[in-house]
């Protein structure tokens, strides 16, 4: 796996160079994200803006895991106190500044998380399809309070991914902020990780009082970014998978010519 | 509105949800069972149970389609059942909305129903949860606009995009009000045109969605998707389509076709809440309206009527809009027939009402029938009772005659 703070600029939100970029993209003081209509885009103080780079994130799991709550988390949305099922599919924007170390270069990542309900995703066939096209990464999330969420990743994995693709795959576990009630050990978490060479990360998706935590969601979207952006140098052939830049373990390169043809 | 809504299978009478609104404790099981079993118990005798009133409560049974009984059990009122009976209806329709008739009508694993069924659960909540809604279609049948200048240009924006969608079905909606829509749109009934604003109020903010939906008029059983993009905060762009395009395929369209109109876009979402043109100046009594129109199913409602907040405001927009929800229920199917209501034919109404009002120490009311529109005036305690009458029919004939207010 990656290891963090390898390509991005972990701490950048500190600077003071880097106080223009986010106070585009968050409410002053309270730190919180700012959403932005289709229409709309980060305000461009600078003269030059920073390069704009789109991803598309579909983000799976069982019903009432905490998808939705996690794309509000991310997103700078409210999120939701109660469970209510996700009907259809639905879609939300981040767009979070990154400084590249190596390049010294800032880039403006545009996060466009696909969220879709248990039920529709069943009963309609268009759903899946429309999710998986073009996708560029897949968090996968469970609840660290129920075990069987977790125990499903294994099926949701091979149901999304096959292992020479070349989407991001990212887990995340919910409900962190519950420990007392948590079923799924450290033990399984490593194991997890090590086995399918898949990361996941923890979250906390609760409504914060005046002072967010923005150390918490920087880490988050850095992480996720960091991935994107390494696995755009792989298709770039900028690195081979594996490569030097990164502690990652050897994987077999494979060709995957026929999936941009 | 506190209340308890309870659905159970018609035939067995298994639970199948409840909900309860205002912060009130869930009923306990027996309870449930026996308002369900004295619904049956009529029903094995012939007889149809309807409603009934206890000292402070009312309860209204429903069954829908032969498969769904539907309770609901809330503080009375003393309004006519036919708005509780609308509002059940309402949750019915919702479900058929999100889950499809077919489904509905035969149900086949319980369990399974339960659980899927809980996708309609947001969306009937929005539907019971009356005091916090902004809009009145849910009461008057009538789909909730907002009418500003700019619609008329922004109107060929809409056709173009929903042109390109491949759907004849678009519309512009501003917080569960529509601004703008295609002429098929409008031909949508008018419970199909107030559900799906209800929907989109319903739903928290994102930039798009696809929705599977079940028209419950048109195509209870073969759904279409409702796709939705949100342009600025607070604006969304709705269209009914097919099985194309995609989600992402309309959704690269977007800033193509409305980017121009950012700035219409802009100022069309600062008509909100006021809702009507700000070239309409009304009598300074006025602190609200509701004016609805029975042929277009299309309603404008406002508790912002003055730009400038004045210290005559002792009852604020919450207060006006809950005064003026309970001025429509008390003289609708009383004093006035609710047209479009199937269970309630005009003979039971023997008198021809055409106005009405209330007075009361800190407000009054009025309301005139002047087919095809009726409006519901809010007025502060100041304006004499005999005056009324004639603000009333000026604000009607004014706010009728604007050329922005497409009623
Ligand atoms: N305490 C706590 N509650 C959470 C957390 N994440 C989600 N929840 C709660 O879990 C419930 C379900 O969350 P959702 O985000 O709606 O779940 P979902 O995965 O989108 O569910 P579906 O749309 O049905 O697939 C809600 O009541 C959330 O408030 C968390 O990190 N901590
Ligand atoms: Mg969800």
């Amino acid at each position: 796996m990656l290891s963090v703070g390898s390509l991005l600029d972990f701490d950048w939100h500190k600077h003071s160079e880097s106080r223009e970029a986010f106070s585009s993209v968050t409410h002053r003081h309270h730190h919180r994200l700012k959403t932005f209509g289709l229409l709309e885009k980060p305000a461009n103080v600078s003269p030059y803006s920073p390069e704009e780079v789109r991803y598309k994130l579909f983000v799976v799991g069982k019903t009432g895991v905490g998808k939705t709550s996690t794309v509000a988390k991310l997103t700078g949305n409210e999120i939701p106190k109660t469970h209510n099922e996700t009907a259809g599919i639905q879609t939300s924007t981040t767009y979070w500044p990154g400084k590249i170390t190596q390049l010294n270069k800032q880039v403006m990542f545009r996060l466009q998380f696909w969220d879709a309900g248990e039920t529709s995703l069943k009963k309609f066939d268009h759903i899946i399809p429309a999710c998986t096209e073009r996708v560029d990464g897949i968090l996968f999330i469970f609840s660290i309070v129920d075990k069987s969420s977790f125990d499903d990743l294994h099926q949701q994995i091979s149901r999304f991914t096959s292992t020479n693709d070349d989407i991001v795959k990212i887990a995340i576990a919910t409900k962190c902020d519950q420990h007392a009630h948590c079923e799924v050990t450290q033990r399984d978490i490593r194991d997890f990780e090590n086995n399918w060479k898949i990361p996941i990360l923890k979250i906390q998706n609760i409504q914060e009082s005046s002072q967010p935590d923005f150390s918490e969601l920087s880490r988050l979207l850095n992480i996720i970014c960091e991935y994107l952006w390494y696995r755009d140098l792989i298709l770039a052939g900028k690195v081979t998978k594996g490569g030097a830049v990164v502690g990652r373990r050897p994987q077999p390169p494979v060709p995957t010519v026929e999936k941009y043809v | 509105m506190a209340a308890h809504l309870i659905c159970l299978t018609s035939g067995g009478g298994v639970p199948i949800f409840t909900r309860n609104k205002g912060n009130l404790k869930p009923l306990p099981f027996p309870v449930i069972g026996s308002l369900n079993g004295v619904h049956m118990f009529a029903n094995s005798h012939d007889v149809k149970l309807l409603s009934t009133t206890t000292e402070d409560a009312k309860v209204v049974w429903k069954v829908f389609h032969d498969s769904i009984t539907l309770i609901i059990v809330t503080g009375d009122d003393s309004a006519d059942d036919i708005h509780l009976n609308n509002l059940l209806s309402q949750v019915c329709d919702a479900m058929v909305l999100l889950y499809g008739l077919e489904d509905l009508a035969n149900i086949k694993n319980i369990e399974r129903f339960k659980r899927e069924i809980k996708i309609c659960s947001q969306l009937i909540d929005k539907i019971l949860d009356q005091a916090d809604l902004l809009t009145v279609g849910d009461l008057t049948n009538a789909v909730d606009i907002i009418a500003a200048p700019e619609n008329s240009v922004l109107q060929n924006y809409l056709d173009a995009f929903t042109e390109a969608a491949d759907s004849p079905y678009g519309c512009l909606m501003v917080h569960g009000k529509i601004a703008i829509a295609t002429k098929r749109w409008w031909t949508l009934t008018s419970k199909e045109m107030v559900l799906l604003s209800l929907l989109m109020s319903s739903l928290s903010p994102c930039s798009s969605r696809d929705i599977p939906v079940f028209l419950p008029n048109l195509s209870p059983s073969v759904p279409h998707r409702l796709l939705t993009f949100q342009l600025i905060k607070d604006v969304d762009v709705c269209v009914l389509c097919g099985p194309s395009p995609t989600l992402a395929q309309l959704e690269e369209e977007v800033g193509r076709f409305w980017r121009s109109g950012y700035d219409l876009l802009r100022s069309l979402l600062q008509l909100h809440p006021r809702n009507y043109p700000l070239s309409i100046t009304l009598d300074s009594n006025i602190m609200g309206f509701i004016l609805v129109n029975r042929e277009s199913h299309r309603c404008l409602c406002s508790t912002h009527p003055h730009p400038v907040a004045s210290s005559k405001d002792t009852i604020d927009s919450k207060r006006r809009l809950e005064i003026l929800r309970s001025f429509y229920k008390h003289v609708m199917g009383t004093f006035f027939p609710m047209s479009d209501d199937p269970d309630k034919g005009q003979e039971e109404i023997c008198h021809q009402a055409q106005e009405s009002y209330i007075s009361t120490d800190s407000h009054k009311c009025y309301t005139i029938l002047s087919e095809p529109h009726q409006i519901f005036v809010l007025y502060t305690a100041n304006i004499p009772t005999f005056a009324m009458r004639s603000v009333t029919q000026k604000t009607l004939s004014l706010l009728v005659k604007d050329k922005h207010i497409q009623i």
